[in-house]
């Protein structure tokens, strides 16, 4: 009896395991890979597919935490400005020090953690505006890499990093360490921001932060936390950068990137008002951006104009979400 | 001992500079203008910064300041506004221009007025999806973003367009001998008469003398509100966005100019140039929220991130000053962002 009527305060309770737009977006993605199989049969091969898949896993990790940080209402754009300085950081490490896998991750995380500790500072207790302090630090992590890449680039590169890499050693039973690595990141995020109290927490804050304070949650915390994890995140998908590249990184690393995750969290339908959005779509939602970039150049065609159907797709994905908005507010 | 008057000029001194942000530049931009004279008076510059080095330097203000202010009209009509897109759409509005001007020889004023219409054109379709369909301003402008700049480096495949009329266009960007009193100040660039002032002055007539800046101003204040006191909120939200378009139309034509080539990639390369409009618009006392901002906050904005910049670039070697450019940017607009913070709780926010 009991049992009962709490399976079913729960389910009143927490939203639905899978929102429309993740079905939509599964379908989506379906049918542009039977189209790209049709038209290239290439496209559906191991070779074609693992580089997909390793492309996505950056994007599509710090999307996990860029979720999070716009559930709570706000934004960081300086997330291309924090992954040039993980991985200039990190490549210098293992070409001047030599350090293994290990070091080099912690090494670049611990940077990441430091960038979005400062974020976090400056916007939790600074309490101002997300975007303005993420474009003012964005700035400001530029000229730090800059600063650490010296002139030019950083050659030599050695292969510590395979791990995470497109090669043989990349992979276990044919599937890319790195979108594994992302796997499990975006399904312990889901099930954390899903069913603990912190996790719901973030919603509350993006919500409405002033209820969310009266009803005890430490807003000022969470907020801190969440650009905190957005640097740790960054850290740890730098090292993907790097692995993803030949041995040399060159100065424009980074740079567009945080439009590009901004892009994947807003396809994945997550609200840029705060208080709504789901990790999952997020990860479909590069999983789409990719494949439309990687299908683009497989068809021969000119691979900037996969930026026009990104665009397009934004349109698509945020106008059938408002549309929905609209429905439920009517019934 | 201070007596209590003394004590309370001091603190109506801080609380000018806090609350008034044109005060706060201007002092700001003596600041910075004296500590790079004394610079180069103990020779510690790599070149003399002196006033004429500060008002050819002026060349850079012209398209800074007229984004800044496309992006001051998009921020003020409120509920989260802003444009993304601007870099986007000087790309692909001065694409347009190259072909109009330097492939098929239409006359210059017929020109710039094509690339001025089509900017706006674009600014519209942002606007539509912002105000009729309801889309949040990052996101639309962010999807067209994308858009405008891959039609951008489409259009011409890749190739930019420097035929004889755009490379003739580079005496634009010369400077000029002011008529009357002009032996006696430096030479001032072209562009600023022929472009950022009309520019500047209309937007100051929009946004001050007329009904539809009212409008604007009361959208971006409360939306809510204005609905109700019967003001056509969608319609005034639309036009920001297309007169952002329009004033992004003839920055393409000024940046074709300067490069005397019409780049496909002219507003996205690099940092692009909706970011440093944001912070020159936000460094300029508007107010993210909306509702709040002036003209004379840009321009003062402007000059001081320009003259700022022209004396970092003097002192240091090589590409180290285009390094710490980036670093004053986002110190100033962080120290900015901060400082209202600061006035917002102790004085309730600024008036400017």
């Amino acid at each position: 009896m009991t049992a009962v009527t709490e399976a079913k305060i729960r389910r009143r309770v927490l939203p639905s395991p899978i929102t429309g737009q993740e079905i939509v977006l599964v379908g989506v993605i379906v049918l542009l890979w039977a189209a790209l199989a049709v038209s290239t049969p290439a496209f559906l091969t191991a070779g074609s597919i693992q580089p997909l898949l390793v492309a996505t896993a950056p994007v599509a990790l710090v999307g996990v935490a860029m979720t999070i940080v716009i559930i709570t209402g706000g934004i960081d754009v300086s997330v291309g400005g924090a992954i040039m300085v993980c991985s200039v950081l990190t490549a210098k490490a293992l070409v001047g020090a030599e350090v293994n896998l290990g070091v080099a991750v912690l090494l670049s995380i611990a940077a990441g953690g430091v960038l979005g500790l400062v974020n976090g500072v400056l916007i939790a207790y600074g309490r101002v505006h997300a975007i303005i302090i993420t474009f003012g630090t964005a700035n400001l992590f530029m000229f730090l890499g800059l600063r650490i890449f010296g002139s030019g680039t950083v050659n030599g590169i050695p292969g510590t990093l395979a791990f995470f890499g497109r090669g043989p050693d990349g992979r276990t039973l044919g599937i890319p360490h790195a979108f594994l690595i992302t796997l499990v990141i975006t399904a312990v995020a889901w099930w954390y921001l899903r069913h603990t109290a912190g996790g719901r927490h973030f919603f509350a804050i993006g919500g409405d932060a002033q209820a969310a304070r009266l009803a005890g949650v430490r807003v000022q915390r969470r907020i801190l936390l969440a650009y905190v994890l957005t640097g740790v995140l960054v850290g740890l998908a730098s090292c993907f950068v790097i692995a993803q590249g030949t041995s040399t990184l060159d100065q424009s690393v980074g740079s567009g990137k945080e439009l590009a995750v901004i892009a994947a969290v807003v396809i994945g339908g997550t609200s840029i008002m705060g208080g709504r959005g789901s990790v999952l779509g997020t990860l479909l939602g590069a999983l789409l951006v990719q494949s439309v970039v990687s299908g683009v150049t497989q068809l021969g065609w000119r691979s900037q104009l996969s930026d026009l159907f990104v665009g397009i797709f934004i349109i698509v994905a945020v106008g059938a979400d408002l549309l929905r908005a609209r429905a439920r507010r009517a019934r | 001992m201070t007596t209590v008057a003394e004590k309370r000029e001091k603190t109506d001194f801080v609380k000018i500079l806090l609350t008034q942000r044109i005060a706060l530049l201007a002092v700001l931009i003596v600041v910075v203008v004296v500590t790079f004279f004394i610079n180069d008076a103990g020779g510690y510059l790599t070149a003399p910064y002196d006033f004429d080095y500060m008002s050819a330097s002026l060349i850079s203000a012209v398209p800074l300041a007229m984004l800044g202010l496309a992006e001051m009209l998009v921020i003020l009509s409120g509920r989260g506004g802003i444009d993304l897109s601007v870099g986007a759409m000087v790309s692909l509005a001065g694409m347009v221009f190259g072909f109009a001007y330097g492939e098929w020889g239409w006359p210059l004023w017929l020109a710039i007025l094509a690339t001025a219409g089509f900017g706006a054109l674009l600014g519209a379709v942002n606007g539509f999806l912002v105000s009729y369909i309801g889309f949040p301003a990052l996101i639309a402008t962010l999807a067209t973003f994308y858009a405008y700049k891959s039609l951008a480096i489409v259009i011409n495949n890749q190739q930019p367009i420097s035929t004889k009329p755009i490379q003739e266009l580079f005496s634009l960007s010369r400077s000029v001998e002011l008529p009357l009193f002009g032996e006696y100040v430096p030479n001032v660039p072209l562009g600023i008469f022929t472009f950022l002032l009309p520019t500047a002055v209309a937007v100051w007539l929009l946004l001050a003398r007329t009904a539809y800046g009212r409008r604007l101003y009361a959208i971006g204040t409360n939306d809510v509100a204005a609905r109700w006191a019967g003001l056509p909120v969608r319609d005034t939200r639309f036009k920001a966005y297309v007169y952002a378009g329009l004033i992004s139309g003839l920055v393409a034509v000024v940046t074709v100019g300067q490069f005397a080539s019409a780049r496909p990639d002219a507003g996205v390369s690099g940092n692009g140039m909706a970011l440093p409009a944001i912070t020159i618009a936000v460094l300029g006392g508007v107010a993210i929220t909306g509702g709040i901002g002036r003209v004379s906050g840009v321009v003062l904005a402007t000059l001081l991130i320009v003259w700022l910049n022209a004396g970092i670039l003097l002192a240091f070697v090589g590409n180290e000053g285009s390094q710490y450019q980036l670093l004053a940017l986002g110190a100033v607009l962080v120290f900015a962002a901060l400082l209202n913070g600061l006035t917002n709780r102790r004085y309730g926010g600024t008036t400017s």
